[in-house]
């Protein structure tokens, strides 16, 4: 359904340019919609098993119009959490080499040369 | 299970809901929380990666190259330009701001007539709404639209538009992932806590709020100071339509006008106390001076100017300047970097202000309940995180 009226997408202002090839930004950008929509996903689903727990009736009124309260909020946060470290697992592997090398002051090429000499 | 369905949530955890806060359905509420999550993981898992990507990567080339580790802010941004860990943390952190702008903008476009059938049909209000169309907007809003929101605080897509101040006040809400409250009221709570414990017999009778966008920290001096008349003065109709709106539904009185705090049309000496949140560095070094004369000439003897804002870079160790200072060049903020250079006593001194008068001060927020999930920094993409607001401004002599 598109809606009346249409709001402005791009903010004005030129938007910077992260990696060298911009195909990276982009795809970055989409991967990133993914993960949110997969949550988007992952909720609707929840509500629907929620919904059936409660004996409540599971029609598209009862789920598009359900809002989680403090508990379920709590949940789902901590479901989040696990999921986003799961999908930025890459980036977390990255930090935890900075941090050994960071804490032994050793680079990778460091070592190499260490135990080369 | 004892969930209800759109229940009125009143707990520390949620935004409080009002009567002209858009309504989500299920799918676009989980959407922005995951936006919210998102923020939250990049600001406590992988933000803090930079650091050690400085002393593992950045630091060590840096000295090899130049002779001495990074010491000044200049030299972190120097070490860290082409450090791959802390361009894929921006690349994350910039779509993150884009995604938190869409999450709020599906459920306002697709609401949006009743919004503003709700702002035009205020019944018995007890403030005022005075808009001015023939406003200038000022260049440093039209030149790029700030923290990416798009528009601006100014843009309007329709008659009575009020799109712009409902998306505002929920990513608001989500930008600082809960961390000012319910009402996303920290910053006026603090800078208020801030002028009691300063100045304690004084007693505002007249308060003006510049550049108050939807009245999140302009709310609080109508309990602070019940007798006080409070206006809030800002160049977007779209955010004072909807400030307004929003004040009446929460039952508190605010004069909203469309003005410049540049330049308004308030008499001389005509308010106690004028205040501004995160306002200065939306502005420009030309700016923020003749906001400073401009509030010069609308203070009575005795009257107080505060701004609230993050700290200035002087404050902070090298590395951690460097970290604020990302919203400059990654999330629309151009006078971000230079507003953190300004000086209380400086300004006060080219502004009529007497500097002996001139004040900056850390208040901790008076948002401080463990709900907070304060993360203790100041730094790009935590905004609210460090549980302070620096606050800075002077008073006229009596």
């Amino acid at each position: 359904m598109t809606a009346a009226v249409q709001l402005q997408k791009k903010a004005q202002g030129d938007r910077p340019q992260y990696f060298d090839d911009p195909a990276i930004d982009k795809v970055l950008a989409i991967a990133l919609a993914l993960a949110g929509e997969t949550a988007v996903m992952r909720d609707r689903m929840d509500t629907i098993e929620r919904l059936l727990e409660a004996g409540q009736p599971v029609t598209r009124a009862a789920i598009d119009g359900y809002i989680p309260g403090e508990a379920v909020r709590v949940e789902r946060d901590a479901w989040r959490e696990e999921f986003l470290a799961n999908v930025l697992r890459i980036v977390q592997q990255e930090r935890e080499g900075l941090a050994r090398a960071a804490g032994l002051d050793l680079r990778y090429d460091d070592a190499v040369a260490l135990v080369e000499s | 299970m004892t969930e209800i369905p759109n229940s009125i949530d009143t707990s520390l955890t949620a935004q409080l809901t009002h009567g002209i806060l858009p309504q989500p359905t299920s799918d676009e509420f989980a959407r922005q929380e995951f936006v919210k999550s998102l923020k939250y993981h990049l600001a406590t898992q992988i933000s803090p990666g930079n650091k050690e990507a400085l002393a593992a990567r950045a630091a060590p080339a840096f000295a090899k190259a130049k002779g001495h580790p990074p010491e000044t802010m200049e030299d972190v941004r120097s070490a860290m330009r082409d450090e791959p860990y802390f361009t894929f943390w921006s690349a994350l952190q910039r779509n993150s701001q884009e995604m938190m702008w869409k999450s709020v903008q599906i459920p306002v476009e697709r609401q949006l007539p009743e919004l503003i059938s709700r702002a035009r049909t205020i019944e018995d209000a007890s403030g005022s709404l005075d808009l001015d169309p023939a406003l200038p907007i000022p260049t440093y809003h039209r030149a790029v639209d700030i923290h990416c929101l798009p528009g601006g605080y100014h843009s309007e897509f329709t008659a009575d538009d009020v799109a712009n101040g409902a998306c505002y006040d929920r990513a608001v809400y989500l930008y600082a992932m809960g961390r000012m409250g319910p009402l996303n009221s920290d910053i006026g709570d603090t800078t208020i806590a801030f002028i009691k414990e300063r100045f304690p017999d004084f007693a505002p009778a007249r308060i003006l709020d510049l550049g108050c966008t939807v009245g999140h920290s302009t709310l609080p001096y109508c309990d602070a100071w019940p007798d006080a008349e409070v206006h809030g003065i800002d160049v977007g109709a779209p955010v004072l339509r909807y400030a307004h709106a929003r004040a009446e539904a929460l039952g508190k009185t605010v004069h909203f006008s469309q003005q410049n705090a540049e330049q308004t049309n308030f008499p001389d000496a005509h308010f106690d106390l004028i205040v501004s949140h995160i306002l200065v560095h939306e502005t420009s070094n030309k700016a923020v001076r003749k906001i400073m004369r401009e509030a010069h000439r609308l203070l009575r003897p005795g009257g107080i100017v505060v701004h609230a804002e993050t700290p200035p870079y002087r404050d902070l160790p090298a590395y951690d300047a460097f970290m604020l200072d990302w919203d400059t060049r990654n999330n629309n903020e151009p006078f971000w970097g230079a507003s953190h250079g300004l000086k209380a006593t400086d300004i006060a001194a080219e502004t009529g202000f007497d500097p002996a008068h001139a004040f900056e001060a850390y208040q901790p927020s008076a948002f401080d309940a463990a709900q907070a999930r304060r993360t203790a920094v100041f730094q790009g993409g935590d905004f609210g995180g460090a549980g302070a607001w620096w606050l800075w401004g002077v008073r006229k002599p009596a």
